[in-house]
């Protein structure tokens, strides 16, 4: 990743744009420095790819930048369509979106970013920002294809791998509850009960064995001597005459001399018989064959912003009334801040040494959809337990987000403080292993001593971009 | 009552006057037939099935062992039309068996109830392991043919829908198949589930405790054994696909007994395998039922499996037998009691009251005997014996006269007409073709 090639920038009029290509290679990070993107690139995956990481970015200033397309054609993807801000077939056209640009990035200065630990309350977050930024009121649901569901909510969806896409119903309905948005029927959907994706395989399968593989034929009886079997029984390699096996005698008429009472099937797996067929519904995700009747069904909403939830970008959004608002064992974020301005002065008292750390999960979003909200907020409550047993009571902890702690481990060696985040994130593992099985944590920490020469403010900007850039 | 108890005095006076050799000569129905074969056959044959158990008792283990051992898969099959009501008892009664490797086949032969819907949901919670539905009604044979089809066990028992097993019914009926490779099929113990319900349903209670249970527990040691009953009989699979299955009724039951005994296997009847069911409750539909029963004689002994009396290749003496004795002691000696009659109202025109006293109290004291003496060799008693005490004179009335008379007009009817094919039991488009074929 290097610096941006100059004529890789476009200028027009007060804005500067960036534009990449399929070739570039640039940071993310580089984005910040401009106000808007244009990606010049008719490959749709490679244009997906790019929308997803600027709009799934941690940083308000990559995931709220204004992208527009350059390209010959327009788009047909219902999730790239509603990422970007529009389309443009030449470099020329510049001039006709600047106006537009201008009034998202006036709008987006007004918005007051709060950090949450709730995840519930930082998608919400994330996605009226969006909506808000662009002056849409409607979130709605669409077909596509390559969605755990089968629908997608692009602006809000896009936070989630598709495997995870269905927390974002019960999010959405917490939104609604909360009164931030209405929302009116859109469609029925039926997930699996292993994964609760929704892209399944409908099958008609054998009540014994469950296997897709029979056949299905006719039964006749024969009237005369009573036989009763499959239409196969009474044909003969020779003629289409249906003759009687057990009788001998030929079938003319259907109603005088034989009828067919029912269907036959046969498993040529187990070879039951049978007429009622199962239905199961093969998870196409995880392969889970599902009971039809146990599918979990969920209803796809249209929601309508609402003007509570348009202040919501406003004035920024901490928790939903479902949330916790304070752990046992932290301090809230601006209290920390406060504290840890105390440190730095009594540091410039005594020669000692303190550090700030922090220690985030990494895979927050995968962890906490996996495991569903309520036991997100257990697994936090333990991580912390775990911490407060392992430092002592002049170390403080804080929230800076749902996946990042930030810590002030006082008066011992970096070392230390470094030996003790690693033994914390060892036990948290151990713990999450031994609760749930094919979920894994990924959690990065790092401690650096406090500089007495710096004032708090700066040292806290200095590790947030540094596990912003980590992430 | 002045009537009666004159001619009861006069019979007493008349039979201490009159000596043996008249007796013999006005009573020579009962002395020659009834008595000799109702009484004096049967209870030697009892006598000598008792001692055949004691000493096959080890055998009898040791088949029941190898049941066990071997563990086959039996196929139960339940054809039916609107039987839906009566599958939960059916099913209930299955799961307390003590042989448990069966599965459980219903047809439904084109019910009109909520027959499919009850098997539907018994299917659902596992009651039931295939359910088929045929939309059309085909008839009992053609709904058995059906299950059979899709039967995978080693042996087929075919219910009625309305029975219920003993705990012990399936082990017990299965058994006899390991004590004699031979046997092709094995009759359950039919006993009547509703004998207190009425009259009519005592009556046939008394008779299917002692006839029809007696007779058979006799004839299969005689080697003549003739009826598998449909309520609860048990074949070995290869026998009945080597017959080909069940062919169209009335009297299917005894139809496949025969194909069963024609290409040689043994048919034996095993009492300790009971089932009970339920019998008409009105005489009306007992009348209708024995009509069924009766014309199935003709239409199957005398008409489909007449060449059991041809001494061809295929001539089995015991099949002859068993035909023989069917027709003796049912078409014949109906005609013979006729005669009796008529000969009893020629020759003694005067004594005809006292005949009468006199055939009810041998009868009543055959019938007596008969109820103490051979509930010794019941294994398995259906009820308490004293409460058919006083239904003994009445069971005279009921075989003497009434099964006689409705025998009689069922073989007329279908000796002349043919009036099994106009039977509603079986489904029209099968009757007429069947008619055509002269099966």
């Amino acid at each position: 990743m290097g610096d941006v090639v100059e004529s890789d920038i476009l200028r027009h009029g007060a804005f500067e744009y960036i534009r990449i290509h399929d070739y570039s290679n640039y940071s993310l990070e580089l984005f910040m420095a401009y106000d808007s993107v244009v990606i010049e690139s008719n490959n749709r995956d490679f244009v997906e790819k790019l929308v997803r990481s600027i709009r799934t970015h941690n940083h308000t200033d990559v995931y709220l930048k204004p992208i527009f397309l350059l390209k010959s054609s327009k788009v047909e993807d219902p999730l790239i369509n509603n990422l970007i801000d529009g389309v443009i077939f030449s470099i020329d056209q510049l001039e006709l979106i600047s106006d537009y640009v201008k009034q998202i990035l006036l709008r987006i200065k007004d918005f007051v970013f709060v950090k949450s630990i709730s995840l519930e309350a930082e998608i919400i977050s994330r996605t009226i920002n969006l909506m808000v930024s662009r002056e849409k009121t409607e979130l709605f649901a669409y077909l596509y294809l390559n969605s755990g569901l089968g629908y997608i909510y692009p602006e809000a969806s896009i936070q989630f791998s598709p495997r995870d896409e269905h927390n974002l119903l019960s999010i959405l309905d917490t939104a609604e509850q909360e009164g931030l948005f209405t929302s009116d029927f859109n469609d029925r959907i039926y997930l699996c009960t292993n994964c609760e994706t929704g892209i399944l395989s409908y099958r008609e399968v054998c009540p014994k064995c469950n296997s897709a593989n029979s056949k299905a034929e006719d039964l006749v009886h024969h009237f005369s001597c009573a036989y009763v079997g499959p239409v196969s029984d009474f044909k003969n390699a020779i003629d289409d005459e249906l003759n009687c096996p057990k009788c001998n005698k030929y079938l003319n008429h259907i109603g005088v001399d034989y009828d067919k009472p029912s269907l036959l099937h046969t498993c040529n797996k187990c070879g039951h018989k049978y007429q009622d067929y199962h239905v199961k519904a093969k998870c196409i995700t995880c392969h889970h064959d599902n009971d039809v009747e146990n599918l979990l069904p969920r209803t796809i909403k249209n929601f309508y912003l609402t003007k509570k939830g348009r202040n919501v970008a406003y004035h920024g959004f901490i928790s939903t009334s479902k949330d916790f608002n304070e752990i046992p064992g932290t301090v809230r974020f601006d209290v920390f801040k406060t504290m840890l301005e105390y440190e730095i002065e009594r540091l410039k008292q005594n020669d000692a040494t303190s550090n700030i750390a922090y220690l985030t999960i990494s895979n927050a979003g995968e962890l906490y959809s996996r495991i569903g909200i309520e036991r997100q907020k257990i697994l936090i409550s333990e991580m912390i337990r775990i911490l407060r047993k392992n430092l002592r009571s002049s170390d403080f902890i804080a929230f800076y987000s749902a996946s990042t702690l930030i810590l002030s481990l006082n008066d011992i060696p970096t070392k230390i403080a470094n030996n003790i985040l690693n033994d914390v994130v060892k036990i948290t593992t151990m713990l999450l292993k031994k609760n749930f099985k094919n979920v894994e944590i990924h959690i990065e920490t790092f401690a650096t001593p406090l500089n007495i020469e710096f004032s708090h403010e700066i040292q806290l900007q200095q590790l947030i971009k540094r596990f912003e850039t980590e992430s | 009552m002045d009537f009666i108890a004159q001619e009861v005095d006069y019979f007493f006076h008349y039979i201490s006057e009159v000596g043996t050799s008249k007796l013999v000569r006005i009573f020579w129905f009962f002395v020659i037939f009834e008595f000799s074969r109702l009484f004096v056959i049967d209870f030697l044959a009892l006598i000598f099935i008792f001692i055949k158990r004691k000493l096959t008792k080890k055998k009898r283990k040791e088949a029941r062992r190898q049941l066990f051992l071997y563990n086959p898969l039996i196929s139960i099959i339940v054809p039916g039309k609107n039987e839906g009501k009566h599958i939960f008892k059916l099913v209930s009664s299955l799961k307390e068996q003590t042989y448990k490797n069966y599965e459980l086949i219903i047809v439904d032969d084109g019910s009109d109830d909520d027959t499919e819907q009850i098997c539907k949901s018994l299917k659902k919670n596992n009651l039931i392991d295939v359910f088929i539905r045929n939309e059309v009604r085909g008839g009992k044979a053609s709904g058995a043919n059906t299950a059979l089809r899709v039967a995978k066990g080693d042996f087929v028992i075919h219910l009625d829908a309305d029975s219920s097993l003993d705990r012990d019914a399936i082990e017990q009926i299965i058994t006899p198949f390991y004590e004699n490779p031979d046997v092709g099929a094995v009759g359950g113990n039919v006993m009547v589930r509703n004998y207190k319900e009425t009259l009519a349903t005592t009556l046939q209670s008394y008779e299917y405790n002692d006839a029809i249970s007696i007779g058979r527990m006799v004839a299969s040691y005689l080697g003549v054994y003739r009826i598998i009953s449909g309520a609860f009989g048990a074949f070995r699979r290869d026998a009945l696909e080597q017959v080909q299955g069940w062919d169209i009724g009335p009297g299917l039951d005894g139809d496949i007994t025969v194909k069963m005994r024609k290409v040689g296997y043994k048919v034996v009847f095993e009492d300790r395998a009971v089932c009970q069911t339920n019998v008409p409750s009105s005489f009306k539909n007992l009348t209708k039922q024995r009509l069924r029963w009766d014309k199935s004689l003709i239409r199957f002994r005398l008409r489909k499996h007449k060449d059991v009396f041809i001494p061809d290749e295929n001539f089995s003496i015991l099949n002859f037998l068993s035909f023989l004795e069917n027709i003796f002691f049912t078409i014949i000696l109906n005609i013979k009691w006729y005669i009796y009659i008529i000969d009893v109202v020629i020759n003694f025109p005067g004594i005809l009251g006292m005949i009468l006293v006199m055939n009810f109290f041998l009868y009543s004291c055959s019938n007596a005997f008969k109820l103490l003496l051979f509930n010794f060799f019941r294994e398995r008693k259906n009820s308490p014996i004293y409460i058919y005490f006083p239904f003994i004179p009445l069971m005279v009335l009921y075989h003497g006269y009434y099964l006689r008379i409705v025998r009689t007009v069922a073989y007329i009817k279908e000796l002349f007409f043919k009036s099994s094919y106009k039977d509603e039991w079986n489904p029209e488009k099968t009757s007429i073709r069947a008619k055509q074929i002269g099966i």
